[in-house]
């Protein structure tokens, strides 16, 4: 009998239907993936799943039984948990006290123990291999994918016959995503239903039993994995036949150097990375997490402190602030990893967002002139197609996928033509990446010099002109156009010889 | 509807308070809705007005002045010891005091962008020294009395229109120029709504949040010299009640204390309803120790309507509800 049996589920936000008539069935012992693009109603219906939000229609049976959480304690406790994309971590609570948050060991006057506290949670760590993470450590002090890890040792922490993740692996780096999805396998071997939800196909293929998919906040199918192929997914999940997910490439990088870089430093995480990227060209920066991304993206566009020499078309350029780098057609630009943290100002417009680094394209003695503004938006919005219904709207209303659009768009009005993109494509719909991979084609072809670094390595396999592999804060490989391979870019991250 | 009201419904709400409150006090003393009444009202609200524009600023900001009681004292008390004793023209000190009240502000703002310093520790920390300062050197001893320019500009009328409020006109007119048309605006509010995304996006962060406190000390110690024009004398304690105004005229006019929203057509909606509450109260016939309590219950009633609590509900009723985590 099935463990999950959901139908003619609805959930209405005001005018907005977030959720018609989805059914979905699923039973103990499986993965079970959703898939579908931002806005198709996987998130309202694993929120309703969760206890997060109360359904306004439909039926849910859990074991037989009718099924309506009044919150998610109460789905914890029939046996329902969730590990959000959104994290739900207390930054100034150490990894062990947020993994056991509200559930703490106590003794017998009320104190918390401790010892039983480090015990419970090195078993927890132990029994699931989790990679290493320091259980007295502040979460504030750790990295996203860090604080993803903790997430989940969070889910597992409490006994439940129903584990959700969503996205979990979007932050992750491939070590990690490998022991998540071989975790998942495992769980789910234990008896437990895994829900899972991921945009990379690649990963669902690999563990998913069967997936379920939705479009317009409905569901469409489901299917068992080994039975349908990537192309018939596609088709449901965007409603029409979508000719391909990577662009062309043509080769149109040209002889001059854009961004030159040697000898760059910063603190123990970049140990001397130089490199040179050419007019035209996309390179690719690759390699697992922490090993110096971050730091190589920010120091270029001046949000972090380093040393070295940095060449932007042939002069010296040291930025100390985003500021300086945002200096128009010699500056540079960069495309935040963290949308939310870094990127958007949710509750502004679109318009006050899109224009928020161009302020000097439009104003004239610090006067905006409106008629400007407008036409710096409505120029965006046409070519990056941002769904709006009017540039008014506030930017934290948007998909996923709008949001990253308005995030481009604010750096391409800046007209820096060096632009550093810090995975582009994390949680944003297969539709989006696709039109994000063609826009930094073209762009490329009109000249721009684009750095990008993807957590998911097929996007750098197949968009990059050439693909530079960071290992321990240095150049571990520099691939060229036929030497790209997810192997080659794998083997220079992990291997200690340099190849 | 136009942008600008849907995003700062609570400006709405604080007019409509105006309204009430006038409304209110006309039933309760008739002859409140005089020329004469109204236009004292209006004084008072100026002084008010003056010294929370530079709080707005500093609260869309994300930030908080607290110094602003003692750096309106200072130049106040500065301000009557240089004309009197100095003999210097009011003309050389008022930019004087201007430029001192900047420089508070300029201090205030360093200390808080450049070394990290917690504004509130930041503005009260400056708001102790000087109050130090000031008792040190005038002994405690009162001030000699408020020369006669700064009389006119407090008290005089143009026609029937007191000079003061033609001032507070234009400096709200100067200040949601500022907000609202100029990219100094967008960047403060940038800077209030979310710091990173700001600084990610080029804004220049520290310099914006400096200027926000400069600007506070500088409509503080302009205030300050109004009111001595005002009383005729400056005195120790002066611009203690000043603090909790500028913050509640600022709050209930739609400032978020977290920064990222209000705007001073609010703040001015704010000033009047403080103004026209403390002229209603005495009509009730309370102890004073009594409408000070009345005073801090109305305000604090008043900010949590103007803020989450009505909103919330307004939207409930007549809006489309937010999507919460819809996608």
């Amino acid at each position: 009998m099935d463990l999950i049996e959901v139908s003619g589920l609805t959930k209405r936000y005001g005018g907005i239907v977030a959720l018609e008539q989805a059914s979905f069935s699923a039973r103990a012992g499986e993965v079970h993936a959703l898939i579908g693009e931002n806005g198709a109603g996987k998130s309202t219906f694993i929120q309703i799943l969760a206890g997060a939000v109360a359904h306004d229609g439909g039926d849910v049976l859990f074991d037989g039984a009718h099924y309506n959480p009044a919150n998610p304690d109460d789905a914890e406790t029939t046996g329902v948990t969730a590990v959000f994309q959104e994290l739900s971590l207390i930054p100034d609570l150490t990894v062990e006290e947020n993994i056991w948050f509200r559930r703490e060991p106590r003794r017998w006057w009320g104190a918390a123990d401790r010892r039983e506290l480090r015990r419970k949670t090195l078993d927890l760590f132990e029994k699931y291999e989790f990679p290493p993470i320091q259980a007295d450590r502040d979460v504030r002090r750790l990295t996203l994918a860090e604080q993803q890890i903790v997430e989940i040792a969070k889910g597992l922490a409490k006994s439940t016959r129903v584990l959700i993740l969503d996205e979990a692996t979007s932050a992750l780096p491939a070590k990690e995503t490998e022991w998540l999805l071989k975790l998942t396998r495992k769980l789910a071997e234990e008896g437990l239903l895994v829900i899972f939800i991921s945009h990379r196909m690649g990963e669902v293929r690999s563990i998913a039993d069967r997936m379920t998919i939705f479009r317009n906040g409905s569901t469409v199918a489901t299917h068992v994995t080994d039975e349908v192929s990537d192309d018939e997914i596609v088709a449901q999940m965007i409603g029409r036949q979508m000719d391909r997910l990577y662009p062309e490439r043509h080769d149109t990088t040209t002889g001059r150097i854009a961004l030159k870089v040697s000898n760059l430093e910063c603190g123990s995480r970049l140990r001397g990375v130089g490199f040179e990227l050419r007019e035209g060209e996309v390179l690719g920066v690759g390699g697992l997490q922490g090993h110096g991304h971050r730091e190589l993206f920010q120091s270029l566009f001046g949000a972090s402190r380093s040393t070295g020499e940095v060449e932007l078309w042939g002069r010296a350029a040291r930025f100390n602030s985003p500021n300086q780098a945002l200096s128009g057609r010699d500056g540079i630009a960069l495309v935040p990893e963290d949308r939310g943290g870094q990127g958007l100002l949710n509750s502004m417009s679109v318009r006050e967002n899109l224009t928020l680094s161009v302020q000097r394209r439009m104003t004239w003695c610090g006067l905006v002139d409106s008629k400007r503004e407008a036409a710096l938006v409505r120029e965006m919005v046409d070519l990056l197609s941002i769904k709006v219904e009017t540039p008014e709207q506030e930017a934290g209303t948007l998909s996923g996928g709008n949001q990253q659009k308005v995030v481009f768009g604010k750096m391409l009005l800046t007209e820096a033509r060096v632009l550093l993109l810090y995975d582009p494509t994390r949680g944003v719909d297969v539709g989006t990446k696709s039109e994000i991979f063609q826009l930094m084609r073209d762009l490329a072809a009109q000249g721009y010099a684009i750095l990008f670094h993807s957590s998911d390595m097929p996007e750098l396999v197949h968009v990059c002109d050439r693909v530079m592999v960071l290992r321990a804060g240095h150049v571990a490989a520099l691939l060229d156009r036929s030497a790209i391979s997810e192997e080659a870019i794998l083997r220079a991250a992990v291997l200690e010889k340099d190849t | 509807m136009n942008g600008f009201l849907v995003r700062n419904r609570a400006v709405l709400l604080a007019y409509g308070a105006v309204v009430l409150l006038l409304l209110v006090t006309a039933a309760f003393s008739p002859g409140f809705l005089s020329a004469a009444n109204i236009r004292a009202t209006l004084v008072l609200a100026a002084f008010v007005g003056i010294v929370a524009l530079g709080q707005t600023f500093v609260i869309i900001g994300a930030g908080i002045d607290l110094s602003i009681p003692w750096v309106l004292n200072t130049a106040a008390i500065l301000m009557t010891m240089l004309c009197a004793s100095e003999n210097l023209p009011l003309l050389w000190v008022m930019p004087l005091m201007l430029a001192l009240g900047g420089g508070i502000g300029l201090f205030n703002g360093v200390g808080v962008a450049y070394f990290g310093v917690p504004a509130i520790i930041m503005t009260l920390a400056t708001n102790v020294m000087l109050q130090g300062l000031i008792l040190v050197f005038t002994g405690g001893s009162p001030t000699p009395l408020a020369p006669d320019a700064i009389r006119f500009l407090a008290v005089g009328q143009l026609g029937q229109v007191p000079v003061i409020v033609v001032i507070w006109a234009v400096l709200g007119v100067a200040a949601t120029v500022l907000l609202s048309k100029m990219s100094f605006g967008r960047h403060l509010y940038a800077l209030g709504g979310n710091e990173t995304v700001a600084e990610f996006s080029g804004v220049p962060t520290r310099r914006t949040k400096i200027l926000t406190y400069v600007g506070s000390g500088m409509t503080a110690a302009f205030a300050g010299m109004l009111m001595t024009g005002y009383s005729g004398q400056a005195y120790l304690g002066m611009g203690d009640p000043y603090l909790f105004t500028s913050v509640a005229a600022a709050a209930i006019g739609g400032a978020s204390i977290l920064g990222g929203t209000g705007h001073y057509v609010g703040t001015v909606a704010g000033a009047l309803v403080l103004t026209i509450l403390t002229g209603l109260l005495p009509a009730l016939n309370l102890s004073s120790g009594a409408l000070q309590v009345v005073y801090g219950a109305v305000i604090l009633i008043t900010v949590a309507l103007s803020s989450d609590g009505v909103s919330a509900t307004w939207a409930a009723l007549f809006g489309r509800r937010k999507t919460q985590g819809a996608k």
